[in-house]
């Protein structure tokens, strides 16, 4: 059966309060979740008591710092911190977003920071992607032709470039992909929002000559077809992508096959 | 504990190639579904209060023994495609998802044929 519970061990238990002692007035408690490889157990949330006035506006600015004057042992991905590059993404105050693009003001009374759900963790608030690295390279995200290529680049009209639009910019963040209840239920075999929405973008391109191939790969009740439009994608991708219409797009052109 | 790789994990058996198919009758048989149960309900509505006769005789008109045995295989098959993706999805353990799918198509299946039968019985018997 679905596992409701955490398997045990694994349900996260009060850890240290970080206390600030510099006689800052404006605290702002942030409870991080916290787990150790090296000494197993259970994961821990601990509590840091942030100063506001010497950090940063956004949540990944406050991360930082905790690291630098706090606890540097905490550990998290980044590396752009504009919203570029992805690395970034947990689960902020109940939703997955990108910690460096999310403001600590938009968010009411404490700062609760986990892990993207539903994959393993590595330590802290990395998990483990290389199950969706794995699904994005299973779609073969790259151009496929047999004309042989011209003189110059493969040519494509104005519109045929803007189809892609609302494609592209998806920078792999996989917000969408673990916020899906289909693929925390499924993820072994439905390849998620993320990777779909990729499969989309080269569905789309109209200088890929794959097209029949790539439909042909998709068209399984798994793969594809366990996406049940709940939407949850769509809500959450911080760079305001829509999934759940490029899948949408997906099943239509698997059955306009038929 | 698997050495495989993610790759290969990923890839699993490959694609059926059909999930479409199942997709498809889903929105269909919806469709069909709206018309054939307003049609239903209020067929039945109008019969609140009436006894056996006037039901056998509501049954024995061609057209509504068309749209009620219609009406069930509609009814019976949308159920049952609906309720395999529920048992897909929250019936982890492989025999068992395996089984209580069998077990819904074969279930499904005889209720769907008892319908019927019990329509065409009280149209015949008249
Ligand atoms: S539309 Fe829903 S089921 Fe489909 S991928 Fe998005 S969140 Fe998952
Ligand atoms: S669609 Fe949005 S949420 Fe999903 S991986 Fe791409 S950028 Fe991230
Ligand atoms: S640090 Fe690059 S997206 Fe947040």
């Amino acid at each position: 059966m679905v596992k409701f519970a955490l398997p045990a061990g694994s349900n996260p238990v009060k850890g240290k309060l970080h206390k600030n002692e510099t006689g800052a007035t404006n605290i702002r408690n942030f409870h991080i979740y916290r787990y150790d490889p090296d000494t197993g157990g259970s994961p821990q949330i601990d509590t840091f008591e942030v100063d506001l006035d010497i950090c940063g506006p956004m949540v990944l600015d406050a991360l930082i710092m905790i690291k630098d004057k706090m606890d540097s042992t905490l550990t998290f991905r980044r590396s752009c911190r504009e919203g570029v590059c992805g690395s970034c993404s947990f689960n902020v105050d109940g939703t997955n977003t990108l910690a460096c693009t999310k403001p600590i003001a938009e968010i009411k009374g404490d700062v609760k920071i986990y892990p993207l759900p539903h994959l393993p963790v590595i330590k802290d608030l990395v998990c483990d992607l290389s199950h969706p690295y794995a699904q994005y390279s299973a779609i073969e995200p790259w151009l496929k032709a047999d004309t042989p290529p011209p003189e110059r680049e493969r040519l494509q009209s104005e519109e045929d470039r803007a189809k892609l639009d609302g494609l592209w910019e998806c920078i792999l963040c996989f917000c969408c992909q673990t916020s899906c209840m289909s693929y925390w239920w499924s993820g072994d075999r439905f390849y998620g929002s993320a990777v779909l929405l990729q499969a989309d973008r080269w569905v789309q391109d109209s200088r890929d000559e794959a097209k029949g191939e790539r439909l042909t790969e998709l068209n399984d009740s798994y793969k594809l077809f366990r996406c049940h439009t709940i939407m949850n994608c769509t809500a959450s991708c911080p760079k305001g992508l829509n999934p759940a219409k490029a899948i949408g797009h997906l099943k239509n052109q698997v059955a306009r096959r038929e | 504990m698997s050495m495989r790789s993610p790759l290969g994990q990923a890839r699993g058996s490959g694609s059926t190639d059909h999930g479409v198919q199942h997709w498809l009758a889903e929105r269909f048989g919806a469709i069909a579904l709206v018309p054939l149960g307003l049609w239903f309900v209020y067929s039945m509505l109008g019969l609140i209060g009436a006894d056996y006769n006037a039901y056998q005789e509501w049954q024995s008109q061609p057209g509504n023994l068309i749209l009620t045995i219609l009406f069930l295989l509609a009814l019976f098959h949308h159920a049952h495609m609906g309720l395999t993706v529920v048992l897909e999805d929250y019936v982890q353990p492989e025999w068992l998802k395996n089984t209580s799918v069998l077990v819904l198509k074969y279930t499904a299946f005889f209720l769907c044929t008892a319908c019927i039968l019990s329509a065409l019985r009280v149209t015949f018997t008249a």
